[in-house]
């Protein structure tokens, strides 16, 4: 009981990190239950209703097609996060094997799997991403796979330097010592010493995966439409941007929101996490 | 934006000047430029096309409206059309034709040259319609409208004589398109290569630079002297050059007309359209194509519309009026025929599209669809009523895309799975090529109803050299072949007129096209720019006579 408490004095959030958490929270609910947030269904058409501007009875507005973009939106929130979620750890999975080998392994494998991050790391993210697309062809996996695949040098770099770091600590030199297994040292010494750091560069990183994936389908190439994705709703939205300012106002706002609410949120953890070490 | 204050008091003026000048003569006249005044010389004018980049400049290879468009400043062709529709002289003089129909003679300017300094003759003309009809060139809509023409002779140096394999009616309409226009012989023994970076022609502009991705720069001809016989001024062309830029996104393009930056744009939003009305420098130059409307091809060639209920219940379950009235803001009109409104011999029957939801449930129970799978789609031997529809992102307009995402919700409820592909232009043709699509909407542009044999004959099946088969709805109706046949081969007016009616009513009643609207051709200009006026040809500007206000 007092440990707890202790622990959400140590854990003293500052307001910025508490808005941040509120939205985190609110767009998680929206990805998990949207119904509950918005009742009505993102794909249904109403010509009637075509082109309104934000009111009591379409907060956000409705798009050309007289759907109601509040509902969009919040529908979109499971679309925009699930694909940033499984970006993510797709980039941090792919990031992991290629920073433990060149952490662990002999030299020469070493300099083979880091120089191999560092010519990857040399292209743009959205770069490669969309080379790997025009290779599979547009769509939500690929373009999924693609933001993975185009995030995991940079943390490869991250995990392979904390590797090396946990590795030469004494308490594994001892570990060492005392006759431990290779795999024994990884699972139960630099695992847990690199993971703090993973979870922090995956809450950074899904801000900006979200950003990516909203990105490629603003080009057409990730969700299809009518989806109620956030980057295609924008997409859509763009031609008229002369006259209905809503359209990619509110798709803009909770992709601006999400990312920078994973993004204070993950600052946050990365300055305590460095604090505690 | 300081530039935009300063120029609405004087926008303001010319067109309170033009209001005036309207009101002291009576004629108003087709053209969109009002003159207001003598016109000027001099200046570059900057065109933003929101059509696909052509990858040939050449509208011999391929032939489609984005080339058409920037064509039109530096090819010509032996005829043209009034505002009436009548043909008129423009590098032919005169013409006859024989009384069987199968050879026509045509005088020719003996006056002309090419840019390149080739005279205009002749042989010109024969090197012409051998280069469309050569299967290299890859030729798809000059090649179906010149394909009777069977021989061409140079009878002496201004007068030539085509012979064609059967009468064609439509001979004339065909050779004032564009896309049949002449270019310089000397010019066509180039590789495919040189000639597409920079056709040559006797047009009032030549091609100066091509910038890739960015660009075309057109430059004035300095001895133009062939203008068709109704245009309207001397010492044409007024401009020293054009810059003819792609701004595929149509919101960049309308901004760069409100800052000045392009003085003309084409594909203009409904939305944008509606605003401008309000905004004095900026006027519109509305030019419905002729030819065939915008309509969805219902692809008849493969299951599930090879069974024609089917093809009914998709029609009367879709609500197309709706979408239209609020998607273009009455910019556009409803068509219920497969021609487009300039048309005069185009059939309208309403009737055949009133949305029933009830008759089409009907239809589809009967026609064996009669089980709905979980998500509510109808099923028929385990599988699912799927509708695969690409959409050729650089020929539909986003207002367009949205009423196909409308037309998909509709048919949802009663029962279709309709999967949008959007997709460049030659993904899109890939799909038509390989068969993948049930549901395709092709704008197709031709003058006069012989379009109609090129969609609807089952010979268009067949595809072009260049790939491309215009025959999308894949009708295959005897009965249809032969009324086709002979409405282009007869010149009687009144029979044509019957045999085109009877041809249309096959077409709507059969259920294989679900007409949409004229395809849309609106232009903004700024209100800087006068003379401009669409050839009432294929409707494409022509800035022979355009000029821009100091």
């Amino acid at each position: 009981m007092s440990r707890v408490r202790a622990g959400v004095v140590a854990f003293r959030p500052t307001v910025a990190e508490a808005v941040a958490g509120v939205v985190l929270l609110l767009i998680l609910l929206a990805a998990l239950w949207p119904s509950l947030l918005a009742p009505g269904d993102p794909l249904a058409v109403s010509h009637t209703d075509a082109f309104q501007a934000p009111s009591p009875a379409h907060l956000f507005g409705t798009d050309e097609s007289g759907r109601d973009i509040y509902t969009r939106v919040v529908h979109g929130a499971s679309e925009s996060l699930r694909i940033g979620v499984l970006a993510t750890a797709i980039g941090i999975g792919l990031a992991t094997v290629l920073g433990f080998v060149a952490g662990l392994g002999p030299r020469w494998l070493d300099f083979g799997t880091t120089r191999f991050v560092e010519v990857l790391f040399a292209f743009p993210g959205l770069l490669l991403a969309l080379l790997f697309i025009v290779v599979t062809g547009p769509g939500v996996l690929s373009s999924t796979i693609a933001v993975g695949l185009a995030t995991a040098p940079g943390y490869a770099r991250i995990i392979r330097s904390q590797v090396r770091r946990t590795a030469a600590a004494e308490f594994v030199e001892a570990a060492r010592v005392l006759g431990r297994g290779r795999l024994w040292i990884i699972a139960r010494h630099i695992l847990p010493n690199v993971i703090a750091a993973l979870f922090v560069l995956a809450t950074l990183g899904l801000g900006q995966a979200i950003i990516w994936v909203s990105s490629l389908s603003y080009l057409g190439l990730g969700a299809v439409p009518p989806a109620a994705e956030w980057g295609a709703m924008l997409a859509a939205g763009r031609t008229y941007i002369a006259n209905f300012w809503w359209m990619t106002f509110f798709p803009g706002l909770a992709i601006v929101a999400s990312a920078a609410a994973a993004t204070v949120i993950g600052r946050g953890l990365q300055k305590r996490n460095r604090s505690a070490a | 934006m300081p530039s935009r204050r300063f120029s609405r008091p004087r926008a303001a003026a010319v067109v309170a000047a033009a209001a005036l000048f309207l009101a002291a003569c009576s004629s108003g006249g087709g053209t969109s430029g009002e003159a207001t005044g003598e016109p000027v010389s001099g200046g570059t004018l900057t065109y933003a096309s929101g059509d696909a980049e052509p990858s040939c400049l050449d509208p011999h290879v391929g032939g489609n409206y984005p080339q058409a468009l920037i064509a039109t400043q530096y090819l010509e062709s032996l005829v043209s059309l009034d505002d009436d529709g009548e043909v008129i002289p423009w590098l032919a003089t005169e013409w006859t034709e024989s009384n069987d129909g199968l050879t026509w003679e045509f005088s020719l300017r003996d006056d002309v040259t090419f840019t390149d300094g080739t005279p205009f003759d002749a042989e010109a003309v024969a090197a012409n319609v051998a280069h469309v009809q050569d299967p290299a060139t890859a030729s798809s809509t000059g090649y179906l409208a010149l394909a009777k023409i069977k021989d061409v002779v140079a009878v002496d140096d201004h007068t030539v004589r085509l012979e064609l394999s059967a009468p064609d009616s439509a001979l004339l309409e065909s050779l004032s398109q564009v896309w049949v226009a002449m270019e310089s012989p000397k010019a066509l023994e180039r590789s495919q290569e040189d000639n597409c970076a920079a056709p040559v022609g006797t047009g009032p502009f030549v091609v100066d630079q091509w910038e890739r991705q960015d660009s075309v720069t057109l430059v004035r001809n300095d001895d133009y002297s062939s203008p068709p016989a109704d245009a309207e001024g001397a010492g044409l062309p007024y401009l020293d050059s054009i810059v003819w830029r792609f701004i595929p996104d149509s919101a960049s393009r309308y901004a760069a007309l409100q800052s000045g930056e392009a003085h003309v744009i084409d594909n203009a939003q409904p939305d944008t359209i509606r605003s401008a009305e309000s905004d004095d420098s900026i006027e519109e130059l509305d030019a419905p194509r002729p030819g065939a409307a915008n309509r969805i091809e219902l692809n008849s060639g493969k299951a599930p519309f090879d069974d024609e209920r089917v093809r009914e219940a998709f029609i009367r379950a879709v609500n197309v009026d709706d979408g239209i009235q609020s998607l273009f803001f009455g910019t556009a009109e409803r068509s219920y025929s497969p021609l487009s409104s300039v048309e005069p011999l185009g059939l309208s029957l309403p009737d055949l599209f009133t949305v029933d939801t009830d008759a089409a449930a009907d239809l589809l129970d009967e026609a064996g669809w009669d089980e709905r799978d979980a998500e509510g789609y109808r099923v028929k031997d385990g599988k699912r009523l799927t509708l695969d529809f690409p959409v050729s992102t650089n020929q539909s307009i986003p207002a367009e895309q949205s009423l196909f995402e409308q037309i998909q919700a509709d048919a949802k409820t009663a029962g279709f799975e309709v999967n949008l592909h959007p997709l460049d232009l030659s993904s899109w043709y890939g799909a038509l090529a390989q068969n993948d699509y049930n549901l395709v909407s092709a704008p197709y542009t031709k003058v006069g109803p012989d379009v109609l044999r090129i969609l609807y004959h089952s010979a268009s099946i067949e595809p072009a050299p260049s790939g491309y088969f215009a025959n999308l709805a894949q009708v295959d109706d005897a009965e249809l072949d032969e009324l086709l046949i002979q409405a282009s081969s007869t010149s009687d007016a009144g029979e044509r007129a019957d045999l085109y009616e009877r041809a249309q009513r096959i077409i709507l009643e059969g259920h294989y096209i679900l007409p949409l609207y004229d395809q849309q051709n609106h232009f903004l200009r700024s209100s800087t720019v006068h003379g401009l006026r669409a050839m009432p040809t294929v409707s494409t500007p022509t800035f022979a006579g355009a000029w821009l206000a100091p």
